[in-house]
């Protein structure tokens, strides 16, 4: 499996566990009611919480893989020998036009969920649907955007960009 | 009939008259990432002009020589 295949899972890795723990942490507290529906400070707070474990956990996540990987490389090609530790790890890691082309497309991808998210939010808006619920599905919206960009990201890794 | 253009690579057989250069070789002289090689070389991916020319360079060979364009023609409307 290649660096950037490893990359793209790591990120998958922090995006999936933050998405579910909000999702339960939200049941938990709607079925015991001591949240009122409309009560947009606590959405506010809560959401901007999970947003904040969600990248510090993905920053620490990407960290701990590079650490990682260096030491693979150092230990793959041997002792004393810095500067081709130094240039097999630059080798790995570069990023080129495939990757920009694979990250572009991804990404358009998660811009469509997100907006589709969007605009099912005001649709749940215009008939009469609360704004926490609102801001859940856009929550949502956003959460599996990013999650499907990886999922597309190692598709295209695995399968190629037969036009370019 | 429409035309559908392929492109194809000779990479695998310049790399092996290279005294059997690795992926991760050419990958480093050429700035490219292993997997885009291997993509590349698989032809599951057809690079830009500048890639192929560092591609080429790296065999010191014109860009003719490494990549080729297969014409086919097939059913269907145009656009």
């Amino acid at each position: 499996m290649s660096y950037q295949e490893k990359r793209t899972i790591v990120n998958i890795l922090s995006g999936v566990p933050v998405l579910i723990a909000y999702g339960i942490y939200v049941f938990i507290r709607t079925r015991s009611g001591s949240v009122e529906p409309n009560d947009l400070r606590f959405w506010g707070i809560t959401m901007l919480t999970f947003i904040g474990i969600g990248v510090a956990s993905g920053i620490i996540l990407q960290i701990l893989f590079h650490i990682g990987l260096s030491i693979s490389i150092a230990i793959k090609t041997g002792d004393g020998k810095e500067r081709e530790v130094e240039r097999d790890i630059e080798a790995t890691i570069v990023e080129d036009e495939m990757d920009k082309l694979i990250e572009l497309k991804s990404l358009k991808l998660g811009f469509s969920i997100t907006g589709t998210g969007f605009v099912i939010a005001l649709i749940y808006l215009a008939f009469s649907g609360s704004a926490a619920g609102m801001l859940n599905i856009m929550f949502f919206s956003f959460g599996i955007g990013s999650i499907s960009e990886g999922f597309l990201s190692l598709r295209y890794y695995r399968k190629g960009l037969k036009n370019g | 009939m429409v035309k559908k253009y392929e492109i194809t690579n000779r990479i695998r057989e310049l790399r092996f008259f290279a005294e059997e250069m690795t992926q991760q070789e050419l990958a480093r002289r050429a700035g490219v990432s292993r997997q885009t090689i291997i993509a590349v070389e698989a032809g599951k991916y057809a690079p830009s002009l500048e890639m192929a020319f560092r591609i080429a360079d790296v065999f010191g060979v014109a860009i003719t020589e490494v990549f080729a364009c297969k014409v086919s023609e097939i059913e269907g409307k145009k656009g």
